[in-house]
């Protein structure tokens, strides 16, 4: 999108567009993995430099900024400002993973690894669609926001439970890794649980805006 | 010079500092600044203009009433009286200030007053107490203070009652509730704007000063009217050039307040106020105030800090008998001087 037509946008849109963004980014970061999982690594090294590429974030962050500067709604400025900071954290993240896991080219140690970790990058992905759901309902439906919040909070538990089986089974298999490998696996699950845990506690600040702003008859 | 001439001239000074210093200390308008609505500059000329229009042209009942029908028949202030309840309302202020507790202007003038007037009638003879005031008003002036909070904080609570159920438990996005919020900024601007004319209206303590020197034949009615004019061009003195700073700190604070809570609170304080300024009754704008957020809370059902509210309702009672008595003291004071 140029620059004239972000600048057109009002902030509600500038922060769902920025989402949107965000989520493709997720997407693409799980698709890598997905890509990692089957020993793809063109596609895979391909989408993690998309998901590390952030021209156009740098660009959408300062026209949103120039606007909330300029917004005379004093009462929900800070919170529009906190969004947009959250999606952004949840994008730097992700952009932080991409950047460990281009550092090695690693192999998974045996199926049942591959399927654990597809079984999480599900979990994640759905967290990571209801997370844009959420966000895109604060301007027109706080209540769904909050239900779907909720939600995101019970997925993000599955998968913490999941990455933590995990990590067990990485630390308790038979024959020693090569550290790297160890190291490697060790990250990106880590790494992964750390964006479940952001956008786990960006659905409790969704919830807290939806119990800020609505009023009950 | 003679002395009585010298008092007056200090009267009429401590008069309009007091408007000086009421404008110096209007919160009203932290609201507006706050929720950024106008320039912070254009909103205090908007703030004081109104408050200072109000003291000119609304003030008469609530002035009168201090400054002469709430004393007996036949009773006049003497400018020893006067300046004796002004010390005493000051000192009690300014003892409320150091220790951190808000205190009512107004209520430490009536309380000085009637310190003053009840010494006034032991020591000087031939008046009994009993009719020394006009109990009759002063009573209707003390019922006021506890019934303008009390439907304060019931008006705040059935009117927060009835916009929210037909119109802001309706919003549902933020987008929406930000698109009302503009429309009610707006409504906050006309609220502000009335809340500080009734301000300026029930502001007893520096109006009653002149009406109490004219009704003593200090001043001359024309003289009155003219300080009443200069009092109000002083409360906006006071608010442009002091209050700034009150304004300010209070806004900073107040960025979180939705412009609609800010205007069902303006709104309702300044109907109480307005009521009891049309009714001449000089009562506490900033207890009217607390009274209008613990309605719009329990409206909300928000938590009430009500161990710092029963800390505050005993020093709104203590106040009259504290500033009374001060108020007796200083006035003996005088009494035993100009005796000697």
């Amino acid at each position: 999108m140029p620059k004239k037509e972000l600048k057109k946008m009002k902030i509600d849109e500038i922060t769902q567009y920025f989402m949107n963004k965000t989520t493709k980014q997720n997407m693409k970061l799980i698709r890598a993995i997905d890509h990692l999982i089957i020993e793809n690594f063109e596609e895979f090294e391909k989408d993690l430099k998309y998901v590390i590429e952030n021209k156009k974030e740098e660009e959408i962050k300062r026209v949103f900024e120039s606007k909330i500067w300029k917004s005379k709604m004093m009462f929900s400025k800070a919170d529009r400002v906190l969004v947009f900071n959250r999606i952004n954290k949840i994008r730097d993240l992700g952009e932080i993973l991409a950047r460990k896991m281009l550092l090695y080219r690693v192999v998974f140690p045996d199926e049942q690894f591959k399927n654990n970790i597809k079984e999480i990058l599900e979990l994640l992905k759905t967290v990571f669609l209801d997370l844009a759901s959420a966000v895109k309902s604060i301007g027109k439906d706080l209540e769904h926001s909050y239900e779907v919040s909720q939600k995101i909070k019970n997925e993000h538990l599955d998968l913490r439970n999941k990455a933590w089986e995990l990590l067990s089974n990485l630390y308790n298999y038979e024959m020693d890794f090569i550290s790297r490998t160890f190291l490697y696996l060790k990250d990106l699950i880590e790494g992964i649980v750390f964006l479940a845990d952001e956008a786990e506690n960006f659905a409790g600040y969704l919830q807290f805006l939806a119990t800020k702003y609505l009023i009950f008859e | 010079m003679e002395l009585t001439s010298i008092l007056v001239i200090i009267l009429i000074i401590m008069g309009l500092s007091l408007a000086f210093s009421i404008g110096a200390n209007d919160e009203t308008l932290s609201a507006l600044v706050g929720a950024n609505i106008t320039k912070f500059k254009i909103a205090l000329i908007i703030g004081g203009i109104a408050t200072g229009a109000g003291m000119i042209f609304l003030s008469g009942g609530v002035g009168k009433m201090v400054g002469e029908n709430i004393l007996g028949e036949g009773i006049e202030y003497t400018t020893f009286m006067l300046l004796s309840v002004l010390i005493s309302s000051i000192i009690w202020l300014i003892i409320g200030s150091f220790s951190g507790i808000p205190l009512s202007s107004t209520h430490s003038t009536i309380g000085s007053i009637f310190g003053v007037i009840i010494v006034f009638s032991l020591f000087q003879g031939d008046v009994d107490p009993t009719t020394a005031l006009n109990y009759e008003k002063l009573n209707s002036v003390v019922i006021s203070w506890f019934l303008s909070p009390l439907f304060g904080f019931l008006f705040t609570f059935i009117f927060f009652k009835i916009i929210s159920k037909f119109f802001l438990s309706r919003l549902k996005g933020m987008n929406q509730i930000e698109k009302s919020e503009k429309n009610f900024s707006w409504l906050l601007l006309i609220a502000v704007v009335f809340a500080e004319i009734w301000v300026g209206a029930n502001s007893a303590e520096c109006i009653g000063i002149f009406h109490a020197l004219c009704s003593n034949g200090s001043l001359t009615l024309a003289e009155k009217d003219f300080f009443v004019v200069i009092c109000g061009i002083f409360v906006f003195l006071g608010i442009f050039i002091a209050g700034r700073y009150v304004i300010k700190n209070l806004a900073s604070q107040m960025t979180d307040a939705r412009p609609c809570e800010s205007f069902i609170i303006q709104i309702s304080s300044s109907i109480i106020l307005m009521i009891c300024t049309l009714m001449s009754l000089p009562i506490s704008h900033s207890h009217v105030i607390v009274f209008c957020i613990l309605g719009l809370n329990a409206g909300q059902k928000r938590e009430v800090d009500y161990k710092g509210l029963g800390k505050m309702t005993i020093y709104w009672v203590l106040t009259f008998f504290i500033a009374g008595i001060l108020g007796g003291i200083i006035y003996f004071g005088f009494l035993s001087v100009s005796l000697i």
